[in-house]
C-alpha cells in the first residue's frame, strides 16, 4: 500500500501551485471572476501548454494517459486557489463523455480540440435534485426519421454558456441512456445562462424538440460509461473541496493565532482551539478518504459505495470546516473581501453538484 | 499510489485466518462475543494469550529480538484486521502494548530480563497506576509520594481508575519523589513486581455497566525496592510521555468498527422500525446508518495511510486525532446499536454475561451486549487523556501540516 504522490506526481502538482500562486492570487482570480467572461482564455491557453488539458485523456486518444492520482495532484491546487476556469466542465465532464465514443464518431474532432483549449465541451446531466444517479435522467431522445428530437430540461450546467459542444445524457425509446453531441445554436434549444454562487458560469437548458442528425448519437446504452465519467467527476470535485478545506484550515489557524480579543489571541481560547481541533480532524478524515478512494478507482477496484462515502464525506466534512471557519473569523468572515466566504462557497457548490452529502450518505446506508 | 497488499501478504493472510479460526478454545470465543469493553474478562483473555505467545504472536509490535514477530506493518495490519473480524477479546494492553515497549525502549538489561518474559508469556499481569482521586487530566498534579529510604522507596497515597488492579500481579506507577519545583519535574515512574506488599489494599469499583473493571489502589507505608525504578528519579513525567506514544492511537481499530455496524446491519434485518417495515428498509435509519458507515471508512482510510508510512503519521497530532476519532466513533457504534436493539437492551443479565454462566440469555448475543457495551463506551473519550486534552494537543498543531 501507498498512498503518496510520486515524484512525477508531486513535480507537477508543485508546478501547478507555482503557476497558481504566481498568476492567480485572489485578486487577480476575482477580477477574472467578476470580467464578463468570467473565466479566463490565458490561463486556459495556459493550462493546455502545460498539457493538463490533455492529463486525463488516453493516449489512444492523444490524450497523456493520466491516472487519477495524476488528477488529484492538481486538482487539490485548483481548490485552494478557487479556479474559475471550467476543467470540471470541459475536461471531466463534456470531454470525458466525448472520450467515451466509440472509434471514427464525429466526437474526436470535438475532444482534439477540448484537450488544446480551442473549444469547450459541457456535459447536460442533471435535471435538478431528483437526478444524482443516472437511473432517473429523463430528457427523451425519440427516434425520427432523419435522427433523434430531443425534449426536456436540463440543470445546472456548468459551461452551458461557454461550451461549443454540448454532450446531453438522454433517454431513448428503449428506455436506454443515451449520449448525444447538440450544437448550442441548434433551434428549439434555450440557454438561461447564470453565474453560480462560488464563480463559475453555468446554464439551464430547455430543449423543445430540437431535431438532431444520426450521427450526433455518439453512445448508446451509455449508463456504465456515463457511470465512470461521474465517479471520476466527483472524484475531482472532491479533490478541489479537499484543496479549499485545506487552505480554510490553514487560514483559519493563522488567524486564531494573530486576531487578538481581550488581549490574547483568540486561539489560546478553549472553545476556538477545540474548533480548530474539530476542523484538523475533519480535514483529516476528509483528506485519507480522497486519497484512498484516489487509490482504488486507479486500481480498478471502486465500487458504487466507495463514490457515495467519498461525496458524502466532502460534502458533509467540507461543510463543517467552511461554518467553523466563518464562525472563527467572525465579522471579517461574513464578508465577500476575504477569501474564506469563497471558499465556503465553492465546497457548497461542489457539495450540491451530483448528489449532495444528504444523498450520498443514506445511499452509503443502503448499500 | 498502490492500494494492494501484495501477493505474499495474501498467503500471510491466509495463514493467519487458519489460525485464528481454529486456535481459540469455545471459552474464549464466547469471550469474545461477550466482548462490552476493550477489556475482555480476564480469565479467557489471559488464556488466549498464552495460546498467542506459543504460535510466536502474542506481541506483534515487539522488536523480534524481545520476542515480536518481525512482521513488516502491512502484516500487522492484517493480522489486526483479521483477529477483529471474527469477535475474538483482545489482549490486554498495559503488558504487551503499554510497559513491555517502555522497557524495550528505556529499561535497564536488568528489568528487562526480569519482567518482558513474563509480560510476553501473558504470566504477568500489569495494572496502571498513574489517576489519583485528584489528579485526572491533570496527571503531572499527582500527589502519591515516595520517599527514599536506604535501598527502598516508601509509598504513600492511593491510585485510582486502576483497570483490573485486582486480577494483577505486578503494578507500574507513577509517584511523587520531589514537591520543590514544577509539578512536572519531581515525579518518578516505578515498577512494583508484586501487588501483595504489606501495606497494599485493591478495592474494586462497580463500573455503570455493572462489572467492577476499574479499581482504586491504597499504599500505607509501602516499602518497594528502588531497583524498580524507570529512568531517573524525578524524571518520570519523560518516562511517561514516552509511554504514552505506545497507549495512543496505532494499529488497526476501524475492523472492530466496521464488524460492530455489521453486527447492528445484521440485527436491523429483523427489527421492527415501528413505522411498519423492518429498520434495515426505514430511510431515517439507512440515512444514520450510511452517516456512520461513512465516517468509519474515513477512519479506516486515515488508519491505512498511517499503516502504508504516508506523512500523515507524521504529523506531531496522529496520536491524539486517531484516539479522539477511535473513541468517538466507538461511542457512535454503541448508542446506534442501543437504539437499534430498543427495549430489548433493558434487562439487566450481568449473570449471562459471564463467560461459561449458568444463566442463558433473554434474547441475541447482542441484545444481551448491547445496554453494557455502550455504558462501558462512554470511558473511551475518558480514559488514555480525555478528549478534551486531545483536542488542546491537536489545536497546537493546527496550521503546521505538511
Amino acid at each position: 500500500m501507498d498512498f503518496t504522490f510520486s515524484g512525477e506526481q508531486q513535480m507537477l502538482r508543485d508546478s501547478v501551485s507555482a503557476f497558481l500562486l504566481k498568476h492567480y492570487d485572489f485578486d487577480k482570480r476575482n477580477a477574472i471572476v467578476r470580467s464578463e467572461a468570467g473565466w479566463s482564455r490565458d490561463v486556459w491557453g495556459q493550462f493546455a501548454e502545460l498539457g493538463l488539458l490533455a492529463l486525463p485523456f488516453a493516449e489512444d486518444h492523444g490524450g497523456l494517459g493520466g491516472s487519477m492520482a495524476d488528477l488529484i495532484a492538481i486538482a487539490e491546487p485548483f481548490g485552494a486557489h478557487l479556479l474559475a476556469e471550467p476543467y470540471l466542465a470541459s475536461v471531466m465532464l463534456g470531454g470525458a463523455a466525448l472520450a467515451k465514443a466509440p472509434d471514427g464518431s464525429s466526437a474526436a474532432e470535438w475532444l482534439e480540440k477540448i484537450m488544446t483549449g480551442e473549444a469547450i465541451a459541457a456535459l447536460a446531466y442533471e435535471e435538478g435534485a431528483g437526478t444524482p444517479d443516472p437511473a432517473m435522467v429523463g430528457l427523451k431522445a425519440a427516434k425520427t426519421a432523419d435522427g433523434f428530437a430531443l425534449s426536456g430540461e436540463k440543470r445546472m450546467v456548468l459551461s452551458g454558456r461557454d461550451a461549443d459542444v454540448i454532450v446531453v445524457a438522454a433517454r431513448g425509446g428503449d428506455g436506454k441512456l443515451a449520449l448525444l453531441t447538440v450544437d448550442p445554436a441548434a433551434y428549439g434549444l434555450t440557454i438561461t445562462p447564470f453565474a453560480t454562487i462560488d464563480g463559475r458560469r453555468a446554464a439551464h437548458l430547455r430543449f423543445d424538440t430540437v431535431a438532431l442528425p444520426t450521427d450526433a448519437l455518439i453512445l448508446d446504452d451509455a449508463e456504465t460509461a456515463l457511470r465512470s465519467l461521474l465517479d471520476r467527476a466527483i472524484l475531482a470535485l472532491c479533490a478541489e473541496s479537499v484543496g479549499a478545506m485545506g487552505a480554510l484550515l490553514k487560514q483559519t489557524a493563522e488567524y486564531a493565532a494573530t486576531r487578538k480579543q481581550f488581549g490574547v489571541a483568540i486561539g489560546t481560547f478553549q472553545t476556538v482551539a477545540h474548533r480548530l481541533a474539530d476542523m484538523k480532524i475533519a480535514y483529516s478524515k476528509a483528506r485519507a478518504t480522497l486519497l484512498y478512494t484516489t487509490a482504488l478507482i486507479d486500481a480498478g477496484q471502486s465500487g458504487a459505495k466507495d463514490i457515495a462515502i467519498l461525496k458524502g464525506q466532502t460534502g458533509k466534512l467540507g461543510r463543517e470546516i467552511g461554518e467553523a471557519a466563518i464562525q472563527t473569523h467572525g465579522g471579517v468572515g461574513m464578508t465577500d473581501e476575504l477569501s474564506i466566504s469563497h471558499f465556503h462557497k465553492r465546497i457548497l457548490a461542489n457539495d450540491a453538484l451530483l448528489g449532495n452529502a444528504e444523498y450520498h450518505l443514506r445511499k452509503t446506508g443502503t448499500l | 499510489m498502490n492500494i494492494e497488499f501484495g501477493p505474499e501478504l495474501e498467503a500471510f493472510r491466509a495463514e493467519v485466518c487458519a489460525f485464528l479460526d481454529t486456535a481459540p478454545t469455545p471459552a474464549i470465543r464466547e469471550a469474545g462475543r461477550k466482548l462490552t469493553s476493550v477489556f475482555g474478562q480476564f480469565e479467557q483473555v489471559m488464556e488466549w494469550h498464552r495460546i498467542l505467545y506459543k504460535q510466536g504472536w502474542a506481541a506483534p509490535h515487539w522488536p523480534a529480538e524481545h520476542g515480536g514477530t518481525g512482521w513488516s506493518v502491512e502484516q500487522k495490519y492484517i493480522f489486526a484486521e483479521e483477529y477483529r473480524k471474527r469477535d475474538l477479546p483482545p489482549l490486554l494492553p498495559q503488558g504487551v502494548g503499554m510497559v513491555g515497549p517502555l522497557l524495550i525502549d528505556i529499561g535497564t538489561q536488568e528489568q528487562k530480563a526480569k519482567y518482558l518474559p513474563g509480560i510476553l508469556q501473558g504470566d504477568d499481569f500489569w495494572a496502571q497506576g498513574y489517576s489519583e482521586p485528584n489528579s485526572g487530566s491533570d496527571l503531572a498534579s499527582l500527589q502519591c509520594r515516595a520517599e527514599a529510604d536506604g535501598e527502598d522507596y516508601i509509598i504513600n497515597g492511593s491510585k485510582i481508575w486502576t483497570t483490573y488492579a485486582h486480577h494483577a500481579n505486578r503494578m507500574f506507577m507513577l509517584v511523587r519523589t520531589d514537591n520543590s519545583g514544577k509539578k512536572q519535574h519531581g515525579i518518578t515512574f516505578l515498577l512494583l513486581d508484586r501487588m501483595d506488599y504489606p501495606g497494599m489494599t485493591v478495592r474494586p469499583i462497580v463500573g455503570l455497566d455493572g462489572f467492577p473493571e476499574q479499581c482504586e489502589v491504597f499504599f500505607e507505608d509501602v516499602r518497594v525496592p528502588q531497583s524498580g525504578r524507570v529512568g531517573a528519579e524525578n524524571d518520570g513525567w519523560s518516562v511517561a510521555k514516552h509511554l504514552l506514544k505506545h497507549e495512543r492511537g496505532g494499529g488497526a481499530q476501524s475492523p472492530t468498527l466496521k464488524r460492530g455496524l455489521e453486527r447492528i446491519r445484521e440485527a436491523a434485518q429483523h427489527t421492527p422500525s415501528g413505522f411498519g417495515t423492518v429498520l434495515a428498509e426505514d430511510p431515517v435509519f439507512q440515512r444514520d446508518m450510511g452517516e456512520l458507515e461513512a465516517d468509519i471508512a474515513s477512519f479506516e482510510h486515515f488508519e491505512k495511510l498511517a499503516v502504508s508510512g504516508h506523512p500523515i503519521a507524521s504529523d506531531p497530532a496522529y496520536p491524539s486525532m486517531n484516539k479522539t476519532m477511535n473513541s468517538e466513533l466507538t461511542q457512535r457504534v454503541t448508542v446506534m446499536l442501543t437504539q437499534t436493539i430498543g427495549n430489548e437492551a433493558l434487562p439487566l443479565q450481568l449473570e449471562a454475561l459471564r463467560v461459561g454462566a449458568n444463566a442463558r440469555p433473554l434474547g441475541t448475543d447482542l441484545e444481551l451486549i448491547a445496554m453494557p457495551w455502550y455504558l462501558n463506551s462512554r470511558a473511551t473519550t475518558i480514559y488514555a487523556g480525555s478528549n478534551e486534552v486531545q483536542r488542546d494537543l491537536i489545536a497546537r498543531t493546527v496550521g503546521r501540516e505538511g
